[in-house]
Parts: structure tokens; sequence; C-alpha cells
């Protein structure tokens, strides 16, 4: 079925559902490049003067809360790939049938903590992460990011690891590599797809998490991009131009991880998850 | 559908062990066990002890003042609290009424849309991306621009006094305000849900379309006989996700409405919170929370035990 032609109607769908997106992502843009005053007068003008006005209002903010996402969103990267690939190797390697039947157990346990409703678990997280002393640094951010984003990770690196022949463990065995080495030199070398697309996965929506970023980090003047967002958009009366603008701002590091992975992603999280 | 989760990885059944001769593997100098320790030791400490957290703290009274400190068993009051209480029960028909929009949405235009772009070409690549990226967005960007879309003044109402309808108040008037933030919710769940289809109507062999063409099905019979059986597992799984997605529904809620107007929008997630951060009632959010985990574990149990079972152990 895939080598159809595009016949009118499903060019239509496709079209209208292509606007149905499109059209909100302009709208952020063209709004962003309106001043003060415009937005007031006319919010829904599409012919005006562009002015750069918002961004030179919003740049410090914007390029401030960039920076604090970005060192929590390549920590929190860097922290679960170290943890999701030795355990998604530990889970995906069938060395006897003992550890076939633990790995089991534990496959089910990371697949329902991954279920965990998110605005739930933050509330007993909270307690705890304030009783070690935690909460408003970014290390209690970086802590509770990670602990959401490894049960998940793992289950999605597994199966890159799944899809290396057992051959080569064989070999390496006869070979007599040892256990540690076989690990890095065969198996994490044979992972860039696996790591790339988890890594980007985990990049993103660890740059969009919200609850935790709002939750627990409460210095106003070190916020990350969804702390600031959520901080304009409960203003008394928003600044709708401010508002797209730093939604606009933000969101340029996303593009840039989105365009460098962006068949890995339709990929992974298509092909990849649902087999 | 912003949340990870819902990107559940479901392997297929793999080969046997490596060693099936039960005397060869213990001569193995390869152990695994290692490799998991520290993930495990993080997850025992950061989701597996929140839990237990969690359930204790629906039996006790906790507040502001005794967080961090000893907290005094208090029995099943929470509970009868909460369960007691009008503000559940809303709270439970709202994330009712929110999943099954979504459900509705996502897996009819969902399937709709999957079939379209299921067929290459530049078009098709064009729109995916588009999708994918606005679901790799913040939930918190896409719920403003649709909050400043749909505001009294926004673009929205003005298209429709454009076209005579006049102006509506999506957001404000309480019979409307939560179908509007439902359906931004399944707009900003869309791509997901099309991407699963379509990864499952990509695995369904051309030959068996083609059969059913040779033998006189008609597209809409094809649909119905032999896509739809063969799309159930992936519908099933994507149906789990997309209600536990609800329980998690508190992004969109937070940004364009904060539950209100009164309470309307108020879903059961954004109330346990509210209980827990607003009024400081640790106690009445953890037995909601823990209340809505007792539904997501049902919920999970014949998930699990399905995945399982394909891991063939």
């Amino acid at each position: 079925m895939t080598n159809t032609r595009h016949s009118v109607g499903t060019r239509v769908v496709v079209v209208a559902l292509g606007l149905t997106y499109l059209l909100p992502l302009l709208w952020i843009v063209l709004t962003s490049f309106k001043s003060d005053q415009e937005v007031r007068s006319s919010p829904n003008s599409i012919l005006f003067s562009p002015s750069l006005g918002t961004f030179t209002d919003i740049v410090d903010a914007a390029s401030s809360s960039v920076v604090t996402s970005a060192k929590i969103a390549v920590s929190v990267t860097v922290l679960v790939l170290a943890l999701a690939v030795p355990a998604a190797y530990a889970l995906g390697r069938r060395l006897t049938s003992r550890w076939s039947r633990a790995s089991a157990w534990f496959l089910g346990i990371f697949l329902v903590l991954q279920m965990v409703p998110q605005p739930m678990a933050v509330i007993p997280l909270y307690g705890i992460l304030a009783d070690w002393g935690l909460v408003g640094s970014i290390y209690g951010l970086i802590l509770a990011d990670v602990a959401l984003m490894a049960p998940f990770a793992i289950m999605l690196m597994r199966p890159f690891v799944l899809a290396i022949p057992k051959e080569l463990y064989e070999a390496a065995e006869i070979d007599g590599a040892s256990g540690l080495r076989t690990f890095r030199n065969i198996v994490v070398p044979l992972l860039p797809n696996g790591i790339a697309t988890v890594g980007a996965i985990v990049f993103i929506i660890t740059w969009g998490e919200f609850i935790y970023a709002t939750t627990l980090m409460t210095d106003p003047a070190n916020l990350p991009v969804s702390g600031l967002l959520a901080q304009q958009t409960s203003l008394y009366s928003v600044s709708w131009n401010r508002l797209m603008g730093l939604a606009l701002l933000t969101s340029l590091p996303l593009l840039a991880v989105f365009v460098l992975a962006k068949k890995r992603l339709v990929e992974g999280l298509s092909v990849g998850s649902v087999k | 559908m912003t949340a990870p989760p819902e990107t559940t990885v479901r392997p297929g059944a793999e080969g046997s062990v490596e060693s099936p001769a039960p005397g060869r593997w213990r001569r193995s100098r390869v152990h695994l066990g290692p490799y998991l320790v520290p993930a495990a030791v993080v997850c025992a400490l950061l989701c597996v002890y929140p839990l237990v957290q969690m359930g204790r703290m629906a039996f006790s009274d906790v507040g502001p003042a005794n967080l961090i400190g000893e907290w005094t068993f208090s029995g099943t009051e929470n509970i009868r609290e909460v369960l007691g209480s009008d503000g559940f029960w809303e709270a439970t028909r709202a994330t009712g009424v929110f999943t099954a929009v979504l459900l509705v949405v996502d897996l009819t235009i969902g399937y709709v849309a999957a079939q379209a772009l299921a067929r290459r070409g530049r078009l098709s690549s064009i729109v995916l991306s588009l999708m994918v990226f606005v679901w790799a967005l913040p939930p918190l960007v896409s719920g403003s621009v649709w909050k400043f879309l749909l505001a009294g003044d926004g673009a929205i109402n003005a298209v429709l006094q454009l076209v005579g309808i006049g102006r509506v108040d999506w957001l404000s008037d309480p019979s409307l305000a939560l179908w509007a933030v439902s359906g931004v919710a399944a707009w900003a769940s869309l791509p997901f849900a099309i991407l699963i289809i379509r990864g499952g109507l990509l695995s369904i062999p051309t030959e068996v379309l083609e059969a059913a063409s040779i033998d006189g099905a008609g597209p809409i019979r094809r649909a119905v006989s032999v896509v739809l059986p063969l799309l159930r597992p992936t519908l099933m799984v994507l149906v789990i996700l997309i209600v536990l997605y609800a329980f998690r529904s508190f992004d969109f809620v937070y940004v364009m409405t904060s539950g209100g107007p009164g309470t309307v929008t108020t879903t059961l997630p954004f109330l346990a919170y509210r209980e827990a951060f607003t009024t400081y009632s640790f106690g009445t959010g953890g037995a909601i929370a823990s209340l809505s985990m007792l539904a997501v574990v049902v919920l999970a149990i014949p998930y699990v035990l399905g995945v399982r079972k394909e891991e063939g152990q």
C-alpha cells in the first residue's frame, strides 16, 4: 500500500492536516514580529510593519533560560544514556534462561514505572528532594528528569541491543574477550543509531518538560524555558507578542535537534515503538 | 502526545538463549547483573521509593509543616475525604471527557490521516515532518499559541466573525472550555497516534491487500475485513497509551485554563497537583494520586502481560 499515488481526496486530507499544524506555527512567528501597540490594537492583523522590538525586549530573559535548559537537557541526556545503554544491554542479551526470566521481571517493572503519571509522581518526589535539600537547585531537577526518562530510555534502547547477532557475542567469548571489553568494543560501537535516536528523544522531552521544572525550580531568576513560559502565561494580562517571541526563541534549539534527527525520530517513534 | 512513555517499545519475540545447555553457561565469564545495577539503583531511589511515599501519604496527615519530618498515621481519613468530595467526582468526569475526545480524534482522524500519509511522496513526507516537529515542541509552546488563537479577540473568533457566526468564548464558557482544551490536547497528540498507526499500516504486506482486491473487495471492505483486524494489536496499544496520557493531562490545562472556569477543566492530575502544591494538603493530593495509580495499574496489567508474552519467555 506504499506505492499507490495520491488521489485527489488523499491530497486534500494531507494538505488540510498540514495546514492545521502549519498555521499555528506561522502565527507564533508572525505575532513575535509585532510591536506591543500593534498586538494590542489589532491582534489578528496579517499585514503590518514588522518590528524587532519584541525580540530586543525578551532576548536577555530568553537566552538565560535557554542556557539553563541546555545545561539541564544535556546533563539529563548524557546521564540517561549512561544508565540506559548498559541496562538495555543487560536486558537485551539472553545468556541463560534464568537470566531471561529475571530480565522479563525487570522489563515489567520498567514498563509500569514509565506509566506513573508525572503530575502525581511529583507530589512524593517533591518531599523526597526537599528532604535531601535539593528543591530549588538544578541538580534536584536533573535527578528528577533522569528518573523520569530512564525507564523509558531503557525500553526504547533495548530493541537496538536485540538486533545485535548473538554470533558476535560467541565470537568475542571464544576470543577470550572479557565482559567489559565485549561491551565497550563490540556492543557500544554497534549502537550509534540507538544512542542517537534515544538521545534525541530524551533531549526533546527534557527540553519541554514542565511539571518538574516549575515545581522544583523555585528561583524566578533561574528558570528553564518551560518555567519562563509558564511564568508569562500566568501573568494577569498576557503580552502575546512577548509570549510568542519567547516560544519562538526557546524552540530554536529544538529545531536544530529536529533537523539533525528527523529521520530517526520518525522511524524510532513509529516502527520502533510498535513492532 | 508529548509525554514519552507513550512510546513503549514492544520488541518482537526473539531467538533462544545464547547457551541453552545448562552446563555451558556456568562457564561463561560474562555477568550481566552489574550492567543493570546503576539503572536499578536510580529507579529504586527515584521511581519506586516515591511510589511507596505516595501510598504512605494517602494514609497520613501531611501538610507543609511536616512534609519533611514525621507523618502521623490518619487511617483512611484522606481517602474518605477525597471520595466524599464533589471535586473528585467532577475531576473524574472531566478526565473521562478528556480521554473520550482524545480517543475519538486520535483513532478516527489518526486512522484516516495515517492511511493518507502511508503513501510515499514529497507531500506526505513534508506534512509528516511538520507534525513530528509539532510533537517535539514543548506543550507550553503549543498550549500558549492555542490559548492566543482561541482567546476572545483571537484569530479563530476573528474568522468566525468574518463569516458571520460571531464570537465564541472557547476558554471562558463553562460548557465549552473542557472540549476546547481536550481538542487542543488531541491536536498535540495526533502526530504520535498517526506515527503509530502508520507504522502498523506499513507492516501489512502489500500482497495481502492485493489478494483482497483481486477477490473483489472494495476500499471500505478491505479496511474493515483486512486492515483493521491486522491493525488490532497496534490500536489496542494505542488505546492504552492514550488513556494513560489522559491521566497525566496537565500541561494544556495549566496553560490554557488553569482548571477553570470554575473547576470545569480540572482533571484528576490537575486536582491532585493543586491539592498538593496550592493548598499544601499533601495527604489529600497523595490520596488522589494513589487512587489514580490504582486505575493505571489495572490498565497496565494486560499491557505488561501482553508485552511479556510477546517476549516469549
